[in-house]
């Protein structure tokens, strides 16, 4: 068995114009496949492209959001809001429509889920104004 | 430090994207503004008028939105300037609104003025504005043989122009199958075909493979559109049945108005490219004075420049960098080839055989434009 080591420079010769020969021919193939529509089709795509790369990797607002995301509570945090998204649309499919009137308000507000709901809700405003008011300060 | 941009072509639209990314933190900061003026809220990409002349590009295709190119930081209004009052670092606009500013650029272009040539208007093709491209192409469809002229004035917006619409007429006619019933004749004002003598060189061997005529020393003095004759100043004359006319252009009128540069060119420094008196004032692009092609590569090269030393000037306090008139021009060698001309003061550009890798290359270049001019590429 020949190792690459004890191949001759001959033979190293001949591979090697056997896979330059592949290549042009590979180049060819592709330049008659290829219509002056294609390479501008795609040249605007890998235009847009980078566009999109370049604003997206310097917007500071992503990347801090980005930053977020990494983090093993804000990952919780998303992924209990998409459980709660999905229980709460299968509960309403097999809900009877609201019948309205204070009699059903009472009823909703005496529920303890809402009222869970309802403490959630205004700790959430509670944080976000403070958080928005921080921003503010800062500039951003 | 204010920074006040006059034009939203390709230079202005590069220095202030460039700018905006170099000063990000000053802007920030809000110690620097970068404010933009310009004629339009739409940006062209002229190069593709020549493609529009032969029906392989559509009009709507050369435009974006301004704003849709420009860096959010960037303040952009379409209000053109009317006054330049260089002593007291403030312009005027139409609307009447004035604009003070610590550093200025003036990137305000060039147009085209057939009507200087009496009849060049009425009796030629050119496929220099929208318009003119869209009724160049009409005009080529329904030709069906004879004699077709190129004539070309000088100065003129992208020198290559006239040997590329010659070699797209020959492949034009020949794809149509009439390419024998066309006698195409390239005129040129001075002694040889082409301005920058490498390309005189090169293109020579190839007119006379595709049986283009050429007569050189050939200044169009008036066109008889009635009888389609073109004159010369030399005194021979051209029985044409189309002629495709390169018309002369100047800077904008707005530069010739306030007197700042004969025929709307503004002197500048060839290294440093502010305007000449001027430490504050830098000119980029068809504006300058300066020996080199009036093209978009010449002017995105300018303005990466003076993007540079504008942004160390406010960082540092002094400019980095100087240009070196460099300019990469390609060429579409016809419909399916294409080689190119890399050159600057010091170098005259050396050209290679056409190929279709160079002809995909500027196809890609017409679309990637829009990454380059956002000061990406």
């Amino acid at each position: 068995m020949t190792t690459e080591k004890e191949k001759t420079p001959e033979a190293m010769k001949d591979i090697d114009l056997e896979a330059l020969n592949e290549f042009a021919s590979l180049v060819a193939a592709a330049k008659d496949a290829m219509t002056d529509d294609m390479v501008t089709r795609m040249a605007s795509a890998f235009s847009e492209g980078m566009t999109l790369l370049d604003r997206l990797t310097r917007n500071e607002g992503l990347i801090h959001l980005l930053q977020e995301l990494d983090r093993p509570e804000n990952q919780r945090f998303l992924i209990s809001l998409s459980n709660a998204f999905t229980a709460a649309s299968r509960d309403i499919s097999i809900s009877p429509p609201a019948k309205g009137g204070v009699v059903g308000i009472c009823k909703l507000g005496c529920n303890s889920g809402t009222q869970e709901g309802l403490r959630l809700v205004s700790l959430i405003g509670e944080h976000l104004s403070e958080s928005m008011r921080e921003m503010h300060r800062r500039g951003g | 430090m204010r920074i006040l941009i006059v034009g939203g072509g390709t230079g202005g639209t590069i220095v202030a994207n460039n700018l905006a990314r170099r000063l990000a933190p000053e802007i920030r900061a809000r110690t620097s503004k970068i404010t933009m003026l310009s004629a339009s809220d739409q940006h062209m990409y002229q190069p593709g008028l020549l493609y529009v002349a032969f029906g392989q590009m559509m009009p709507d295709e050369l435009y974006r939105k301004q704003t849709s190119l420009l860096e959010s930081s960037i303040e952009f209004h379409v209000d053109p300037v009317d006054k330049f009052e260089l002593d007291r670092n403030e312009v005027r606009t139409k609307s009447g609104k004035t604009y003070g500013y610590d550093i200025l650029v003036i990137a305000t272009g060039s147009r085209v003025m057939p009507r200087k040539i009496p009849g060049l208007e009425e009796g030629s093709e050119t496929f220099y504005t929208e318009a003119g491209a869209v009724s160049m192409f009409k005009k080529l469809r329904e030709f069906e043989g004879g004699n077709l002229g190129i004539v070309v004035g000088v100065p003129h917006k992208c020198p290559i122009a006239p040997v590329e619409v010659t070699f797209s007429l020959h492949d034009y006619f020949k794809k149509r199958g009439i390419r024998d019933k066309v006698n195409i004749k390239y005129h040129y004002p001075i002694n040889r075909i082409h301005s920058i003598e490498n390309v005189a060189i090169w293109a020579k061997p190839e007119f006379d493979r595709m049986g283009v005529e050429y007569e050189t020393l050939f200044n169009i003095e008036e066109v008889d559109a009635e009888n389609k004759i073109v004159k010369s100043m030399e005194g021979s004359e051209y029985k044409y049945d189309l002629l495709i006319s390169i018309p002369e252009h100047h800077g904008m009128g707005v530069i010739e108005d306030n007197e700042l540069g004969r025929d709307g060119w503004i002197p500048t420094d060839r290294h440093m490219l502010t305007m000449e008196g001027r430490d504050n004032v830098y000119v980029v692009g068809d504006t300058t004075n300066l020996p080199v092609s009036k093209t978009g590569s010449a002017a995105h090269f300018e303005a990466e420049i003076i993007a540079e030393n504008i942004a160390s000037i406010i960082k540092i306090g002094v400019p980095v960098n100087e240009y070196d008139g460099k300019v990469y021009c390609f060429i579409e060698a016809g419909h399916d080839k294409a080689t190119y001309a890399n050159f600057n003061y010091e170098n005259p550009p050396d050209l290679r055989a056409a190929n279709k890798s160079m002809h995909w290359f500027k196809m890609s270049y017409n679309k990637m434009y829009w990454t380059s001019v956002r000061g990406l590429l």
